[in-house]
């Protein structure tokens, strides 16, 4: 039997590119992630949008991110567009933060305007009664209600750009299933070095569903910040 | 008595299902043997083996726009073949699981412009050489660059886990970082291009056929005493004697007849 007789040996050799692995692969998701925010909220507003001129490029950009693959996002974006537009290209860490940036923000758009728009349209009218403008109304009363909503989704798609975050391979990034890769080809070995790189995997979607678990409690409707224990009142 | 009638009601299904799985499996994998072992039986004794290649290592093994895998690889198994009588079927099943399919004898062999090494030697058999490679250096035309020894704190590109990789690993280091494992030489190559490596490592006939198609790129190729010559050669599993016997046969008569120089464009040995 195979499986008895691991080599665990050779994943210790390679502990330096596991750990550099785990740390591009978190540094990646982050940065991927935070950018997707920002860039979503944007689009996601501008897919809410009345105007035109906002609406149909949000609604074309969601489109084409949302339905193309991501590895041949990766693959467009680092060997031809940045090589194309700036003349050279500027590593794998610049290509694939960007490749994961664009990515999420089109499903973050898509997860802010399907919470904006599931606040009842009676919020907004009753805003704008009390003299609130529109804006106002959205960051005073939309907003804070929808994004309680958008939290169970917005970490579902943490957790997915996480392991998403492996297609970077494909331009030599060297990320958890990277240093795997190079594993298995120095000992034509399959077993440890992919069983390691999804533990890993696992470990870090397990610790993002905790921080998930954690901002919901903290948001929810029920919590009160002077129970700390438990964190939500019974009334 | 009525529970456990339920029980067993809710748990047929799924006990079909397994078995029609289990019967699928058995099938598809008994499929290969088969085909390799009723040639006995067969009157013209015309084997017919499978063989898995990467299928994007050109001018060894590719796709041609019809998806049939074609290059220098089908073409000495082929001629092989005619000498000795059998037939291949050669899979694209890219390059790393060319190496656990051959061992699992889901393949009968890999045939992808293998490099015979003393590692892979250990889990598999190879067959004689059919090719003599060499690793050369690609830089751009400007590059300072001129022996594999300045190569040594620049970023390199290779195809990942290919020779070129561990030739690389050798100059700099295993798990040093300014190594850049892609999935073929022409993305390696095409990286130095962009500027993300300084330099990339590729097996000579590979290197050759991207300048080929890319005359106007502006690189230029280095030799370098260091890289030791490689020899391809076709793996098979280890301890299938008979099958190596039939390969190397075929291989000796057509290095003989000038078949395979015909085909290489190059005189071995």
């Amino acid at each position: 039997m195979d499986l008895l007789d691991l080599r665990w040996d050779i994943i210790w050799n390679y502990r330096e590119m596991f750990l550099r692995g785990i740390w591009i692969t978190i540094v990646l998701t982050v940065s991927g992630y935070a950018g997707g925010i920002i860039l979503g909220v944007l689009i996601g507003l501008g897919e809410t949008s009345k105007k035109k001129w906002l609406y149909w490029p949000s609604k074309i950009y969601v489109d084409l991110f949302r339905g193309t693959p991501m590895l041949v996002q990766i693959l467009i974006i680092h060997l031809a567009v940045i090589p194309t537009i700036f003349g050279q290209s500027y590593g794998f860490m610049v290509s694939g933060i960007l490749a994961l940036l664009l990515n999420s923000a089109a499903y973050n758009a898509e997860i802010i305007r399907a919470g904006i728009q599931s606040i009842d349209k009676g919020q907004m009218e009753a805003a704008r009664s009390l003299g609130l403008t529109h804006s106002k109304a959205m960051r005073k009363v939309i907003l804070p209600q929808a994004f309680r909503r958008m939290i169970p989704p917005l970490g579902n798609e943490f957790i997915a750009l996480l392991k998403d975050s492996s297609l970077v391979t494909v331009i030599a990034a060297s990320d958890i299933l990277y240093a795997a890769k190079i594993v298995a080809g120095a000992y034509n070995r399959f077993w440890e070095p992919y069983l390691v790189a999804a533990v890993l995997y696992l470990i870090l979607t397990y610790l993002v569903t905790k921080l998930v678990a954690y901002v919901e409690r903290r948001f929810s409707n029920g919590y009160n910040p002077r129970r700390k224990r438990e964190g939500r009142s019974l009334t | 008595m009525l529970k456990r009638k339920r029980l067993f009601s809710m748990m047929l299904p799924l006990l079909t299902a397994s078995i029609i799985l289990a019967a699928c499996g058995t099938n598809s994998s008994t499929t290969t043997t088969t085909s390799t072992t009723d040639s006995t039986s067969n009157t013209e004794e015309v084997k017919k083996l499978v063989a898995g290649s990467e299928s994007a290592f050109a001018p060894f093994n590719y796709m041609d726009d019809k998806g049939n895998v074609v290059g220098i690889d089908v073409d000495i198994l082929n001629a092989m073949g005619e000498e000795v009588g059998f037939e291949t079927e050669v899979r694209a099943v890219g390059w790393e699981p060319i190496f656990p399919q051959v061992k699992n004898g889901e393949i009968d062999l890999g045939a992808s412009g293998i490099t015979i090494t003393d590692e892979r030697k250990e889990t598999f058999d190879f067959t004689e050489p059919y090719y003599e490679a060499t690793q050369l250096l690609v830089v751009k035309e400007d590059s300072p660059i001129t022996s594999a020894e300045d190569v040594k704190d620049k970023k390199i590109s290779v195809q990942i886990n290919s020779t070129g990789h561990m030739a690389a690993k050798d100059l700099v280091g295993e798990t040093n970082p300014n190594i850049l494992g892609y999935e073929s030489v022409p993305i390696a190559i095409q990286e130095v291009l962009n500027g993300t490596t300084d330099a990339a490592i590729g097996d000579n006939a590979v290197v050759f056929e991207y300048i080929k198609n890319n005359p106007e790129a502006k690189l230029k190729t280095i030799e370098d005493d260091s890289f030791e010559k490689e020899y391809y050669g076709f793996m098979v599993k280890k301890g299938n004697e008979e099958l190596l016997k039939l390969l190397n046969e075929g291989l000796q008569k057509i290095k003989e007849n000038g078949k395979l120089a015909e085909i290489t464009g190059q005189e071995l040995e």
